[in-house]
């Protein structure tokens, strides 16, 4: 019945977040084991580490995005690459490295623009009583459209030695990534607030007249969700480029399995989206070795289709 | 309890669409009074509901208190504990359970909160706890989301047709808690509902708020309202009363 706590002990809360953490160790052993050279403790402490890590890293950032923008857009669709936010973290990093700026303070602040375009352009569909999925979702990949041909345009328009290459922008690449305390970081304050927040996150998922009339600040919570969910975009975007797919398939994915609260899908959404972005590397890394491909294209295929069979089932 | 009404409103004018809908609405609602809303589609139920919340609506003059204090100077939790509305229609877009949906609607409330088990049996949904709420029936889900507001514990509860998609034994469901959800003698709470059947409102409210959709308005005791005169100018049909029961002519 209502308001029932099991012990902490026979939790499945518990249970789930212990085995996705050995789960992500698992994956992260393989990831650093797997490839040419095998274990040769030099060449994993130099090389490999630091990948392995950057895509930990990208791929929590990614997936706590991803959870934020679902709730603050009420759409279990919504995911940063699809909706634009990365493509505007792009464009934002595109033009702080012509202006010599801080990298990932121009992407995070690409993303936030991108983020507050969709929610004006989408204001109308967002406070009409039936459901603005498919305009949301319509909008926001116009926005990316619109950011990638202006991401293109100034890699033709401006060739500079320092800017890398359209691939890296459009879909995403870990190779020559370095990790950063500032990824895990980043990710601890993401999730520490999303916990903090976590009962009215929930309510937030209701409707913001809902969680309003329940007293939530609900204007507060709006803008602190995008204000997280762009400078986590922004960080990764300005290591990986625009890696697409991994909030969607992650927090999605959880919630299809039954995990409802946010305290227990940040935390799952954290382990999974690094477990899930490391292991897309390692692919990207050995299947056609010794050539590399781009994450991104790996992260494209597992996750589109994953998107096309949400929509299709129409789940929520 | 203070001696201010629970709510009252002072030349309330709602407008929407550039009718008057609303006109200097002058009223008084009292703990344990049992309110009920009639008018004709589109003559502003929903609006006074949504007015009285203190959520947005299109254009609106005039002041509403909450136990004499204008709503916004209320801090937005003090209020969650003075008001509740439940929506004509749920927004569910996430696959929530029916006991995490009422879960999230407590608020920490002095005031006693009706205790789920008895609520949810009274409201004839204990056997949904485990669902998920985008996949009931329209008057289950009509019912659960009645249960989030009372979960909510607050003084005075705003509905918005509860009983549009119940049939007939669940109005009787419906009508029989609201009865006693707010009573003279239990004293601290009062709810408004819309609602379109006189019949049903005359056994479950003590007054009503007649609309008539020009702007003019009129309210009193439930005797004094569910009269042909006064149906017969909010509905524009003439109207009878066979054996209690209210039948348009």
């Amino acid at each position: 019945m209502l308001a029932t706590r099991s012990m902490p002990a026979r939790d499945p809360a518990v249970l789930r977040i212990a085995v996705l953490a050995l789960a992500t160790a698992l994956v992260a052993a393989l990831a650093l084991g797997l490839g040419a050279g095998g274990w040769d403790w030099p060449l994993i402490v130099t090389l490999r580490a630091p990948r392995v890590a950057a895509a930990a890293g990208v791929g929590s950032l990614l997936a706590l995005a991803g959870l934020a923008l679902q709730v603050l857009l009420r759409n279990p669709l919504a995911d940063p690459y699809v909706l634009g936010h990365s493509g505007g973290a792009s464009v934002g990093a595109l033009a702080a490295l012509l202006l010599g700026l801080q990298l990932w303070i121009g992407a995070a602040a690409g993303a936030l623009v991108a983020g507050l375009l969709l929610l004006w352009l989408a204001r109308p569909a967002l406070a009409a009583a039936d459901d603005a999925s498919p305009k949301l979702i319509l909008l926001g990949t116009m926005l990316a459209a619109i950011f990638g041909a202006v991401s293109t345009l100034m890699l033709a328009l401006v060739p500079d030695q320092r800017l890398r290459g359209a691939i890296f922008w459009m879909v995403g690449d870990l190779s020559g990534a370095d990790a950063s305390l500032w990824h895990l970081a980043g990710s601890a304050v993401f999730v520490a607030w999303l916990w903090a927040r976590g009962r009215s996150v929930d309510r937030l998922m209701l409707g913001a007249d809902a969680a309003w009339l329940l007293g939530e600040p609900v204007r507060r919570l709006r803008l602190e969700l995008l204000v997280f969910a762009s400078l986590a975009v922004g960080l990764a975007v300005s290591t990986s480029g625009s890696v697409g797919f991994v909030g969607l398939v992650v927090a999605q994915g959880w919630r299809l399995a039954g995990v409802l609260r946010t305290r227990e899908l940040a935390v799952l959404s954290m382990l999974s989206g690094a477990a899930l972005l490391m292991g897309a590397d390692l692919l990207a890394r050995i299947v056609v070795a010794p050539l590399e491909l781009p994450v991104g294209a790996v992260m494209a295929l597992i996750g589109a289709p994953c998107f096309i069979w949400f929509l299709a089932r129409g789940l929520k | 309890m203070s001696a201010a009404p629970l709510l009252e409103t002072r030349a309330l004018t709602l407008r929407a669409a550039g009718r008057v809908l609303v006109d200097s609405l002058a009223w008084r609602v009292h703990a344990g009074e049992r309110w009920c809303v009639i008018g004709r589609n589109g003559a502003g139920k929903s609006l006074v509901l949504r007015a009285l919340a203190g959520l947005g609506v299109p254009e609106r003059s005039g002041d509403v208190l909450w136990q004499g204090r204008p709503q916004a100077d209320w801090p937005v939790g003090a209020a969650a504990t003075l008001r509740a509305l439940m929506p004509q229609q749920a927004q569910d877009r996430f696959a929530l359970t029916v006991e995490r949906v009422l879960a999230l609607s407590e608020v920490a409330t002095s005031a006693p909160r009706p205790r789920p088990a008895e609520l949810l049996s009274a409201l004839d949904i204990a056997s949904l706890s485990d669902r998920r709420v985008d996949q009931l029936s329209g008057g289950e889900r009509q019912r659960v989301a009645l249960a989030q507001c009372a979960m909510q514990g607050a003084a005075l509860m705003l509905l918005d047709e509860p009983v549009s998609f119940q049939d007939p034994a669940h109005q009787q469901v419906v009508g029989r808690w609201l009865t006693q959800a707010a009573t003279p003698e239990s004293g601290d709470r009062a709810w408004i509902a819309s609602a379109h059947d006189p019949s049903w409102i005359a056994r479950v409210a003590t007054h009503v708020l007649a609309l008539f959709g020009d702007g003019r308005w009129q309210a009193g005791r439930v005797d004094e309202i569910l009269s042909a005169p006064v149906l017969e100018q909010t509905y524009g049909c003439a109207w009878r009363s066979v054996e209690g029961a209210w039948l348009p002519a």
